[in-house]
């Protein structure tokens, strides 16, 4: 990889600074530098790219355009294109099953379980981030084997502890779930937006009388903010997207959307209309968080996953 | 640091991962060992897990399922990832936040979610938008959900759209730190779009391409959500995951061979960390020069 603080023409412009964790992210709005090519090959590839956008969002276009016809004309196959759009699904989904309790436990896992990850991960990945000893290359090694891992292998025992301790299908036990299985890469991550403020910083600041914790909490984390917030995203995100896990340690109490959805799979038909109601309510956030959060994923794929 | 201070940093985060990880996995790996079942004391057996996944059909389907899944969508990854990221570094500044905006939406829905509605597209109860296409075409109609084969394509293409994105995004950084240099030098030797491409800058980021190719590689072994909407047969016709074999032998009905499971959770571990360890070798000398 190049240094990313080689000269960028447009960094002048960017109204972000360029400290520490926010170093990466203008890179990818740069200008173009593929080998120059003909109008008429920009024009072919522009128009491969429509295609390529509307073919990667087709799934989510046919499953809205499906859910709102009335259920009555929903599966007709061939389908029709005319009909009087309802919200039918949606008004179903929400009277006759309890998709806003299995969106509260979503949002309340993946909440929870961003917070702990970070009061936890932050400081372990500062510690990383400075000290080169031989634990820290074990901890890290370490934290790239259990991301890699099939969830499976800890997910089957951990069912088995959750019914031990009777906090199966709560909500917290997934959250702590969640938490530990997303560990090792937040640390990663983490650890590389830390590796990139200065060491001078903590050393001017514990000449100035500062202790390690004081140092964390006053000087370092401040720095921190954006790669704070792309890890935290990603926190989010992992927990809201995670199936495996929510299915096996969780019954009819602590449900997520993704669980629920896929139990509608099975039933029958005007159910399957629900459950495409139910996927369209959880993509119109993402929807909006792939572009609002857009600068933040991208830093995180890069500083998380480039260099880790 | 002093190590006072660095213990108490790194031990909340390493309590957690050591409780909820190491000993969980300590724990399946024991199970693999013995005849067990959930809430039961299980028997030592040795190695018979291992021998009976060794001759269990079922299991070298999922295996052979499972690699044939992975190697063909990771090829297909990293070239469309690689052709797609050249389409979108062409992009001003203007739309290019807008189209990686719309690209990046399969890959943020959660996977068993955008297996969903990539199903319908295909499933005639839902008007299957492309069975109509194919018909109109005048094409033999494709039993999606039934037929292995056809049925194996539809999994691969879910996997491809769900992580284009990523290897994407990841190979758009990496063509933005190839120096203009290289590519004004391939430009005045007389070099071709196509050659430059394949001799200069494909090359060049070989080590991103590479990254971008194991974590899809690790991603792909560990199938399983897309398989719940988009293989609702997959005992049947053969395309059971390896995860999605281990969950159904050691979970569903009660786990009647948790220890079987467990045994190939091992497997598939020792598979994965063997794939890991250039990365591990990389990330033992890097840690050492922080």
């Amino acid at each position: 990889m190049s240094d990313q603080s080689t000269v960028d023409p447009e960094a002048a412009e960017r109204p972000t600074t360029t400290r520490g964790a926010d170093a990466g992210r203008g890179e990818l709005y740069r200008r173009p530098r593929g080998p120059r090519t003909s109008r008429i090959g920009g024009v072919v590839a522009g128009v491969v790219l429509a295609v390529v956008c509307v073919v990667m969002l087709s799934p989510v276009l046919w499953t809205a355009f499906s859910v709102i016809k009335p259920t009555s004309v929903a599966f007709l196959n061939p389908p029709t294109f005319t009909f009087t759009p309802t919200f039918d699904a949606f008004v179903n989904l929400w009277q006759t099953t309890n998709f806003y309790q299995y969106l509260i436990n979503t949002a309340f896992v993946a909440v929870i379980s961003t917070a702990i990850a970070l009061v936890i991960g932050l400081p372990a990945a500062y510690a990383l981030s400075r000290s080169p000893s031989w634990v820290s290359v074990a901890l890290l090694v370490a934290a790239l084997v259990f991301r890699a891992l099939p969830r499976t292998a800890v997910v089957l025992p951990m069912y088995e502890i959750a019914r031990t301790l009777g906090i199966y299908d709560t909500r917290i036990a997934l959250a702590l779930a969640l938490v530990a299985i997303n560990q090792p890469f937040s640390i990663w991550l983490l650890r590389n937006f830390f590796a990139a403020i200065p060491k001078e910083i903590d050393e001017a600041a514990m000449i100035d009388g500062c202790t390690r914790l004081s140092l964390l909490r006053r000087v370092i984390i401040p720095l921190m903010g954006p790669g704070i917030i792309t890890a935290a995203l990603f926190m989010f995100l992992f927990a809201f997207q995670e199936y495996l896990t929510a299915v096996v340690l969780t019954d009819v109490n602590s449900a997520t959307v993704p669980v629920f959805i896929a139990t509608q799979l099975g039933q029958t038909l005007p159910l399957l209309q629900q459950a495409g109601a139910a996927s369209l309510l959880l993509t119109l956030p993402v929807f909006v968080f792939a572009f609002i959060a857009q600068r933040y994923l991208i830093a995180g794929l890069n500083a998380g996953s480039v260099k880790g | 640091m002093r190590r006072r201070d660095y213990a108490l940093l790194v031990s909340p985060s390493v309590l957690v991962m050591f409780a909820l990880l190491v000993v969980p996995l300590y724990r399946t790996i024991e199970w693999s060992f013995q005849r067990v079942r959930y809430g039961q004391p299980g028997t030592f057996v040795g190695l018979d897990n291992y021998r009976e996944a060794f001759s269990d059909p079922r299991f070298l389907s999922a295996v052979s399922f499972t690699v044939v899944i992975t190697l063909t969508t990771v090829t297909v990854l990293v070239l469309g990832g690689y052709v797609l990221a050249v389409l979108v570094n062409r992009l001003g500044r203007r739309t290019r936040p807008f189209v990686l905006g719309l690209l990046l939406v399969p890959y943020v829905v959660p996977g068993l979610v955008g297996g969903t509605m990539f199903s319908w597209l295909f499933n005639d109860n839902f008007g299957g938008i492309v069975n109509q296409l194919i018909r109109a075409l005048g094409l033999p109609q494709v039993l999606w959900f039934t037929e292995t084969w056809a049925n194996r394509g539809l999994v691969g293409a879910s996997v491809v759209w769900f992580l284009l994105p990523f290897a994407m995004l990841v190979m758009l950084a990496g063509l933005q730190g190839v120096p203009t240099e290289l590519l004004e030098s391939a430009r005045m030797d007389g070099a071709g779009t196509l050659r430059t491409h394949w001799s200069v800058i494909a090359p060049s980021i070989r080590g991103v391409i590479g990254f971008v190719a194991l974590i899809c590689i690790m991603d792909v072994l560990r199938l399983f959500d897309q398989l719940i909407p988009l293989s609702p047969q997959a005992v049947q016709i053969g395309n059971e995951s390896l995860v999605l074999y281990i969950y159904n032998q050691a979970f569903l009905d009660g786990g009647q061979r948790l220890g079987l499971g467990s045994a190939m959770n091992v497997l598939l571990i020792v598979l994965i960390v063997i794939m890991l360890l250039p990365f591990i070798r990389d990330t033992a000398r890097e840690g050492r020069n922080a």
